[in-house]
Formats: C-alpha cells, sequence, structure tokens
C-alpha cells in the first residue's frame, strides 16, 4: 500500500468515524441517562436524511436541508417519547421492543413514499470541491464532516462537563432516583434528552445522504454501525462513542479496500476480542454496560 | 382436575387430527400457508426457548438460522454433495457459529444482550451481502431442491409437519427437564444461580446452541421450501420479526410460537392481497402488543380463562404457577429488565426459585 492510499483510507476512516460518532453520541447518550436502546435511532437517521432530500427538491439549500432534517426528527423523537416510550418508562424490554417495532413502521413507510433506489444528496456548493495536501487530493465534503464531528463533540463535552444541564445529566446517569429527590424534573430531562439524540440523528441522516446515500436497509446498517461503535466504546459514555466511532471508521475504511467481500467480517473481529476480555467496552464502567 | 388434563389431550388430539386432515380440507394456497406457519413456528419457538425461557431476548436469530440456510444451499449447489449431507453439513455449522456466537454472548444480560445478537445478525448479513463468491449476493443461491419424496406441496407439508412435531416434542422435554428448570432459574435470578452450584454461563451458552439448532432447522425447511435463499432471510428485519410472532403468540409458551406464526402468515400471504402497507401493520401489531398485551394471545388466554378455570376446579398452585409463567415470567410485564440492574425487591416478590418450580412440577 502506497502511502498515499494509506492517507487516504486513513481520512476516509477518519470522517466515516466523524459521521458515526454524530449518530452514536446521541445513542449512547440517551442510553446513559434513560436506560433505552433506541434502536429506532437508525430510522431516525434514515428518515432525517428523507426530510433534507425533500427539503432539496424543494429548492433549498443544502443547510436548510440539514436543519430542516434535524428539527423534524427532534419532534418525532418528542413524540415517540412522550407519546409511546413514556407508556412503559423503567421496563427496559418493553422499551426497546417498542423501539424495534416503530422502526419496522418507519422503515416500511419511508419505502411507500420514497422508493427502493439508493438516492444521493448533492454536495452544498460550499463543500462541492476538492482540496490537495501534497499530492493526496480529497473531497472538503468529508473534511466538513469531519470538523463537524470534531465541533459538536466539543460542544456535548462542554455541555457535559461545564454547564448546570450537564450536570443534571451527569447525576441522572450515576443516579436517577436522587436526582428526582433533588426536586428536578427528570421526565423533562429525559424527553430533552431523547429530542436532542433525535436532532442528531435527524441532522447526521442528511450529511449521510450526501456521504453514503439514501436507501431502505441504510437504516439498519448504520445503526448496526452505531451498535458496533457502543459495544467497542461502552455504553453511555461520550469519549467511548469517539473511541468507538474512529475504531469502526478506520476498520471500517481499510477493510473495504483490503478485503471488500469480508469487510463486514472485519468489523466483527475487535467486537469479539472486546467482547472476550473487556465486556463493558473499552471505557465503559461496569455498572453501565450489564 | 382430572377433566382438565383430559380436556387438554382431546385438544392435542383435535389439532393433531386437523393437522394431518388439512391437505384434503383445504386447496393448496392455504396448506402452503400452514406449511410457512410450520418452519417460520419452529422460528419463534427457538428465540421463544431462550427469550421467553431463559430471559435471553435476540434480536440476531435469523442471522443463526441463514448459516443453516447458506449451510445447504453452499453444500448442495455449490459442492455437489447430496441432500441429506448437505444439510447435515448445515446443522453442524450452524451448531459450531452459534457455539461461536454463543460464548461471546454468556457475560451480556438484557439489552446488552440483544444488542450483541443484533450485531452478530447483522454481520452474518453483511457476509451474505458481500461475499458474494460463496453465497451469490443479492442474487441468492437457487437450485435447492425439496427431498425427492416430498416435492409435491402436500408431501412437504406432512414433511415439515413431521419435522417440526419432532422438534416441538424434543423442546417440550427439554423445557420441562432439569436443564430447562435451570433457564427458568437464570431468567428469574440470575445472581443467585451460582450460589446455587450452577454454571450460568455454561448453561447459557448451551441453551443458545440448542435454540440455534432448532432455528436452523426451520432455515433448512424454509430454504427447500422457497428453492432459494438470499439475504434478506437474514436481515434482522426477519430476526425481528420472529422475535414477533414469538411475542405476539406468548413468550413462555411452546403454543404461542405458532399461534404468532400463523398470524404473521396469514398477514403476509392474506392480508397483503388488500393491504399495500403490510409492513406497517405488522410493526403496529407489535407495537400494540407490547403495549397493550405483553402476554401475548397464548400468554393472556393462560392468565385469564385458563388459570381461573384451574383455580375453580381447586387447583389454585398450578394456577398460580401458570399466571407466573404466562409472558415468560413477565419479561414484558416486569420491572427493569433482569441484568441491567439488579432489582432485590422484584427478586424476592415474583421469583420462582429452581427448586421451588421444581418441586411445584414435580407434585403436579
Amino acid at each position: 500500500m502506497s502511502s498515499r492510499q494509506f492517507v487516504l483510507l486513513a481520512l476516509n476512516g477518519v470522517s466515516f468515524g466523524a459521521l458515526l460518532f454524530l449518530l452514536s453520541s446521541g445513542f449512547t447518550l440517551i442510553f446513559g441517562l434513560m436506560r433505552i436502546v433506541n434502536l429506532a435511532h437508525g430510522s431516525f437517521y434514515l428518515i432525517g436524511g428523507y426530510v433534507g432530500l425533500t427539503l432539496i427538491q424543494a429548492g433549498q439549500s443544502f443547510w436548510v436541508a440539514m436543519i430542516g432534517g434535524a428539527l423534524a426528527i427532534a419532534g418525532l423523537g418528542f413524540v415517540v417519547e412522550r407519546g409511546l416510550l413514556r407508556r412503559v418508562r423503567g421496563r427496559t424490554m418493553p422499551e426497546v421492543l417498542l423501539t424495534v417495532g416503530l422502526s419496522l413502521i418507519f422503515a416500511d413507510l419511508a419505502l411507500a413514499q420514497f422508493g427502493g433506489d439508493p438516492i444521493l444528496l448533492p454536495r452544498p456548493p460550499l463543500f462541492a470541491g476538492t482540496i490537495e495536501f501534497g499530492e493526496v487530493t480529497y473531497p472538503t465534503f468529508r473534511l466538513f464532516v469531519l470538523g463537524l464531528g470534531i465541533v459538536i463533540a466539543a460542544l456535548m463535552w462542554l455541555l457535559q462537563s461545564k454547564t448546570r444541564i450537564g450536570a443534571i445529566i451527569r447525576a441522572g446517569v450515576d443516579d436517577r432516583e436522587m436526582v428526582a429527590a433533588l426536586g428536578i424534573n427528570v421526565n423533562a430531562i429525559f424527553t430533552g434528552v431523547f429530542v436532542f439524540g433525535a436532532l442528531l440523528a435527524g441532522m447526521t441522516g442528511v450529511i449521510g445522504g450526501v456521504f453514503l446515500s439514501l436507501y431502505p436497509g441504510a437504516d439498519a446498517e448504520i445503526l448496526n454501525f452505531a451498535l458496533v461503535v457502543v459495544i467497542l466504546g461502552g455504553l453511555g459514555d461520550l469519549r467511548g462513542a469517539i473511541i468507538g466511532s474512529l475504531l469502526v471508521g478506520l476498520i471500517d475504511a481499510f477493510g473495504r479496500s483490503l478485503t471488500p467481500s469480508l469487510s463486514y467480517f472485519l468489523l466483527f473481529a475487535p467486537m469479539a476480542l472486546i467482547l472476550i476480555f473487556k465486556p463493558q467496552g473499552l471505557l465503559g464502567r461496569v455498572t453501565e454496560s450489564r | 382436575m382430572r377433566n382438565l388434563t383430559i380436556g387438554k389431550w382431546l385438544s392435542l388430539a383435535s389439532v393433531a387430527a386437523v393437522a394431518i386432515a388439512l391437505p384434503y380440507i383445504v386447496p393448496s394456497f392455504f396448506v402452503n400457508m400452514a406449511t410457512q406457519m410450520l418452519f417460520l413456528g419452529l422460528f419463534a419457538l427457538s428465540i421463544n426457548l431462550i427469550a421467553g425461557y431463559a430471559g435471553m431476548v435476540t434480536l440476531g436469530q435469523a442471522g443463526v438460522l441463514g448459516i443453516a440456510g447458506y449451510g445447504i444451499a453452499i453444500a448442495y449447489s455449490r459442492l455437489d454433495f447430496s441432500l441429506g449431507v448437505s444439510a447435515l453439513l448445515a446443522i453442524l455449522s450452524t451448531i459450531v457459529v452459534a457455539a461461536f456466537f454463543g460464548l461471546l454472548l454468556v457475560r451480556a444480560t438484557g439489552v446488552y444482550f440483544l444488542m450483541i445478537t443484533l450485531a452478530q445478525g447483522m454481520v452474518v448479513w453483511g457476509v451474505a451481502q458481500r461475499f458474494t463468491v460463496l453465497t451469490g449476493g443479492d442474487n441468492g443461491l437457487r437450485g435447492i431442491s425439496r427431498p425427492p419424496f416430498a416435492t409435491e406441496y402436500w408431501a412437504y407439508y406432512y414433511f415439515s409437519l413431521l419435522v417440526v412435531a419432532v422438534c416441538v416434542f424434543l423442546i417440550f422435554r427439554i423445557v420441562r427437564s432439569p436443564f430447562g428448570l435451570s433457564l427458568k432459574g437464570i431468567r428469574e435470578a440470575e445472581t443467585r444461580m451460582p450460589a446455587l452450584g450452577y454454571d450460568v454461563r455454561r448453561i447459557k451458552l448451551l441453551a443458545f446452541v440448542v435454540s440455534g439448532t432448532f432455528a436452523g432447522v426451520a432455515g433448512l425447511l424454509l430454504v427447500m421450501y422457497n428453492n432459494f435463499f438470499s439475504p434478506p432471510s437474514v436481515y434482522v428485519k426477519a430476526s425481528a420479526e420472529g422475535l414477533l410472532m414469538s411475542i405476539l403468540g406468548g413468550v413462555g409458551t411452546i403454543t404461542g410460537a405458532f399461534v404468532g406464526s400463523g398470524v404473521f402468515v396469514f398477514v403476509t400471504n392474506y392480508v397483503s392481497g388488500f393491504i399495500e402497507r403490510w409492513p406497517t401493520l405488522l410493526g403496529l401489531i407489535f407495537v400494540l402488543t407490547i403495549l397493550f398485551a405483553p402476554d401475548g394471545i397464548v400468554g393472556s388466554w393462560q392468565r385469564l380463562v385458563w388459570a381461573p378455570l384451574l383455580r375453580r376446579f381447586g387447583d389454585a398452585e398450578a394456577a398460580e404457577l401458570i399466571e407466573i409463567e404466562a409472558g415468560g415470567g413477565g419479561l414484558l410485564t416486569g420491572g427493569e429488565a433482569k441484568g441491567v440492574r439488579p432489582d432485590p425487591e422484584t427478586d424476592s416478590v415474583t421469583s420462582v426459585t429452581p427448586e421451588s418450580t421444581a418441586e411445584r412440577q414435580s407434585r403436579q
């Protein structure tokens, strides 16, 4: 492998990792606080992408589409949390199975509305070109995704460690009964976190529409990547999501290049190792992953 | 009590009579539906075996089924083994893969178990999709035939009936064996089992392999029914549908799996002719079942009709046992899922320790 190819693959891996982080950070945050494994997160991503597509087809810019997709899915997340998940609050298995049922419904409705062909969203003009460093030419859109991933990670870290809301969320992850006993409205915090995770998923869907294209099944595929990310990084941990995303992104990029037919299997290898030797995830705490 | 036992045998006999007479009563379309109901029911039952009896809810069972499906398809149509040898190889490879998957799962509980099985199933799907040299990718594999004595639709129905009946009998024996009771022990109080001298990891591994083997048998029947196997059969959606059948029928019951698969087959084969968006309908059924009837059809029947009936005939103990068992020991109705946060309180209120279950059943 030439050094040029190596740099390209590494960039591909890191930028895909950034996309995965945007999705899995919300996923892991929802689990950390609410203990809900939201298996409709992939559907949120895909439908967010389709909302973006609708807006772009209506003549709006990519940026409007991105914000529109994010807001629409935030609204959907609000309805799902308030209307359905609240009914089975605290019962983990019904919660996760409800999201499975929802993902079946969303997948079918999306298929009915947008058809079965893959659709690639156009790049925004600002990031439509390529950039050259030395002998490597690289599309700027992927660098934009990488930058966005870093910005969101930094913002989430600031939010978690420097604000009052973040302190409440951290406290809620550790002991939500105690937080409720202190007079904090945990239900509102739950809804807020769920909506925030949905918002990120919807936004990522529009970006993913440019990055990977939208098609029926993209929901389950991206969800699977997010699952592997949190299995590697540990559930409910922001830093774990960063490390897991980068690992999965890089493994996928190099795997696709080295052995295209078995790249999925390569993804499985580190997961197997983690499960055997450190089942709580690289950074996960024992109480969170059990 | 005696009357009820006789009633149970009578209903079993009448189900058997209807099953045997079916091809003489209804046209081929419905016989084929019944065939699908049989092997999909076996698939749902394999999920039920670990979800309902051991509390291990899987979303990757279609991946395990897929090992058998691809196993027989590859051995038969690519490597030119005979059908019988191909089936044997397929089951053996299913056992090996299930054992490997199971080894990664033995330390996981609750939602974590579910997530890992989902990822495992998706890996099988990803390999099926991309390793085209072996699996044919999206085009799938063709050219698998039914056994020469069961090529006609009715003969294949009887063949499936025989295979599924044998499997159901085996599962019936398994869940009532000491091993089956230790599964319930894990479901009810996983942390307590080691203290009683049980090797929880080994029991869970064995349960996963046994369940995977039955899923493999269902996969063989599916492949020979369709003469075709392709990635959608191993997709997470197929796993979710299996879980749907299991929950809709009633987790923790054997009949429930077939009631669930019956409803599923009815929707996919029949209702789909009238309602274009039938997958949405299935999703809705899933959501509504979890919200309003988490014990499923058979579980609700047992809880609402059968248990009061037993009580009325003076067998309060058997009635209580049924109420505890219906719905897989409260898999979907209980508090926090077991293992996510061990809850000593529910543990002591509703738990059936292996001894007490064994004692109660030995007294019956």
